[in-house]
């Protein structure tokens, strides 16, 4: 297919106004190029999360999870043990109880498949990465700096993702931006510099604008549209826009009626070249964002015949 | 003379590239391979490639099928921009010789080639007289026919039914395989064009090109998975070369 840009030093500026092409992107034992989308299902070791709540709290369950999002096309398996909105305090030691464990029986089941840890703490990273993490996605900007030193000492990808200036598990509270994207820009390239320096290697590098945290859903529209100057950066651009309240409250809809409006969203993303995709409905998921790889031409259908015979 | 010729149909789908991630077709595009490599077993000094298009003449030898005129993801994949799609330096080839020269080129040949199209509209005589022509560029001169049968086999075919159809590619197939070129050449060409069996006026330059003999015709491929008659057959000239 495309040529493909070798994996090598990234970027550090977007704001120079030429787009970077995309490179390689190495997670796990796992090279992606830029015209492969993934998936990355959500399993949630929580009692507390906002959709589903408490539906894979239970270890089977969440096993059963695993098996189904996989079975359904996911590249990476996210597992968290800490909701992102606040609620009980869940410390280091039950942080690192609900996930370590459990990232360790993945990673027995699949031996291929790319396992990736939700938490801002670099305790429960390391705990992570030695039951056999791939990927440390913080969601909370670098709030713990050491993180990136965890993912640096492990070979693993780390998710440098955009909060403004919010403090883990706290919500936005009449928050304003000049411009939201030029500081979405600005955080995440920061992050990935302060990331290369701890030596995190360059093509495990993703950028997040992270959509709900520190923005309201005028915000998480406008860095929608706008995704295209986070691809522009040459960074791997992730998203996690699954059935989250900028959706809701578009659409004026509850957590379990926000797919077709996470998918939407999905598209929009994905035409404007992000690689990786959060989410709690893998199929349909998956289904949007290879459809919008065909129509971009960075994947053939998968079976053309009509007016070929 | 010609040493043999190979028939085959020459849809898009016949290009690996356009049924995308499935191969669909891989036993049709294998028996065209194979009957394309009987073909140049037989050791010819030139190979002439027929094909039905719009127009009846030679093509540049060098030429190739413009697939992106079919799928303009794949001119985009090779220049690689966005935009209207790249097409490819020089003359495009009509489709049906486009697919007979990459199966010489598949098949390794690198000899002499002579594509020739022949319009859909082309009398019996005329296709006969043109096959007579290919058959005298060269002692020895193998033929590459790249013909179509009905399009309208079936309710769910390109052309939806046609019950004659069944029995007009049955007559053809039995044409073949028996080396009765007066029976191609009686082919109907206002029953063909109506059946949509495209490729009967290259059937006819063949018949012309092996006419007063009767080749030995080997079926390889018969077939019509979405409604359209595909044959693949390789016919061998006579060991003395007459009747």
């Amino acid at each position: 297919m495309t040529d493909v840009p070798a994996a090598g030093p990234a970027p550090d500026a977007a704001s120079s106004g030429t787009p970077r092409a995309q490179g390689m992107l190495r997670l796990g034992r796992s090279t992606f190029p830029p015209s492969q989308p993934l998936i990355m299902g959500i399993v949630n070791r929580t009692p507390d999360s906002f959709f589903r709540p408490g539906v894979t709290w239970d270890e089977t369950a969440a096993m059963e999870r695993v098996h189904q999002v996989i079975a359904e096309g996911a590249d990476i398996v996210d597992v968290g043990g800490i909701p992102a909105a606040p609620g009980a305090q869940v410390d280091v030691s039950e942080e690192i109880r609900r996930t370590a464990g459990f990232i360790g029986a993945i990673r027995a089941s699949y031996p291929g498949i790319v396992i990736s840890a939700d938490t801002w703490r670099h305790e429960t990273g390391r705990a992570a990465c030695e039951a056999g993490a791939d990927l440390l996605n913080d969601s909370w900007g670098g709030y713990d700096p050491r993180l990136a030193d965890v993912a640096a000492e492990f070979g693993a990808a780390l998710v440098c993702a955009h909060v403004g200036r919010q403090e883990p598990r706290t919500r936005p509270f009449r928050v304003a931006y000049a411009d939201v994207m030029t500081d979405v820009l600005g955080q995440v390239q920061r992050l990935a510099r302060r990331a290369l320096a701890a030596g995190v290697r360059p093509d495990r590098i993703i950028i997040d604008a992270a959509h709900d945290f520190g923005k309201n859903t005028w915000h998480s529209l406008e860095v929608t549209r706008r995704l295209g100057e986070m691809t522009d950066t040459g960074w791997p651009v992730l998203v996690s826009l699954s059935n989250k309240d900028f959706v809701g409250e578009t659409l004026n809809l509850p957590p379990e009626l926000r797919l077709p409006g996470t998918l939407a969203a999905t598209a929009v993303c994905a035409w404007q070249g992000a690689r990786i995709f959060r989410a709690h409905q893998v199929t349909e998921s998956r289904q949007v964002v290879d459809m919008v790889a065909a129509i971009r031409g960075d994947r053939p259908p998968a079976r053309a015949v009509r007016g070929l015979a | 003379m010609i040493t043999a010729a190979a028939v085959c149909p020459a849809p898009p789908l016949l290009a690996r590239e356009l049924t995308g991630a499935d191969p669909v077709v891989p036993d049709l595009r294998q028996a065209c391979l194979e009957a394309t490599r009987a073909l140049l077993a037989t050791g010819p000094a030139l190979v002439a490639v027929v094909g039905v298009a719009g127009e009846s003449r030679a093509f540049d030898p060098r030429g190739r099928a413009d697939l992106a005129a079919y799928a303009p993801a794949l001119a985009r994949q090779q220049d690689g921009h966005d935009g209207p799609p790249a097409r490819p330096a020089g003359e495009p080839l009509p489709l049906s010789l486009g697919l007979g020269s990459r199966l010489l080129d598949e098949a390794g040949y690198a000899g002499r080639r002579e594509l020739r199209s022949v319009s859909e509209q082309t009398p019996a005589a005329d296709c006969a007289a043109l096959g007579a022509g290919l058959a005298g560029l060269a002692a020895r001169v193998g033929l590459l026919v790249m013909a179509d049968g009905s399009a309208r086999r079936g309710l769910r075919a390109p052309g939806y039914l046609d019950e004659r159809s069944a029995p007009f590619d049955a007559g053809v197939e039995r044409a073949v395989r028996d080396g009765d070129m007066t029976a191609l050449l009686a082919l109907d060409p206002a029953l063909a064009s109506e059946l949509m069996a495209t490729g009967r006026a290259a059937w006819q330059v063949l018949a012309g090109a092996m006419s007063g003999s009767r080749p030995a015709g080997q079926i390889r491929y018969s077939g019509d998975p979405f409604g359209v008659a595909y044959l693949v057959a390789v016919l061998t000239a006579a060991a003395d070369g007459s009747t």
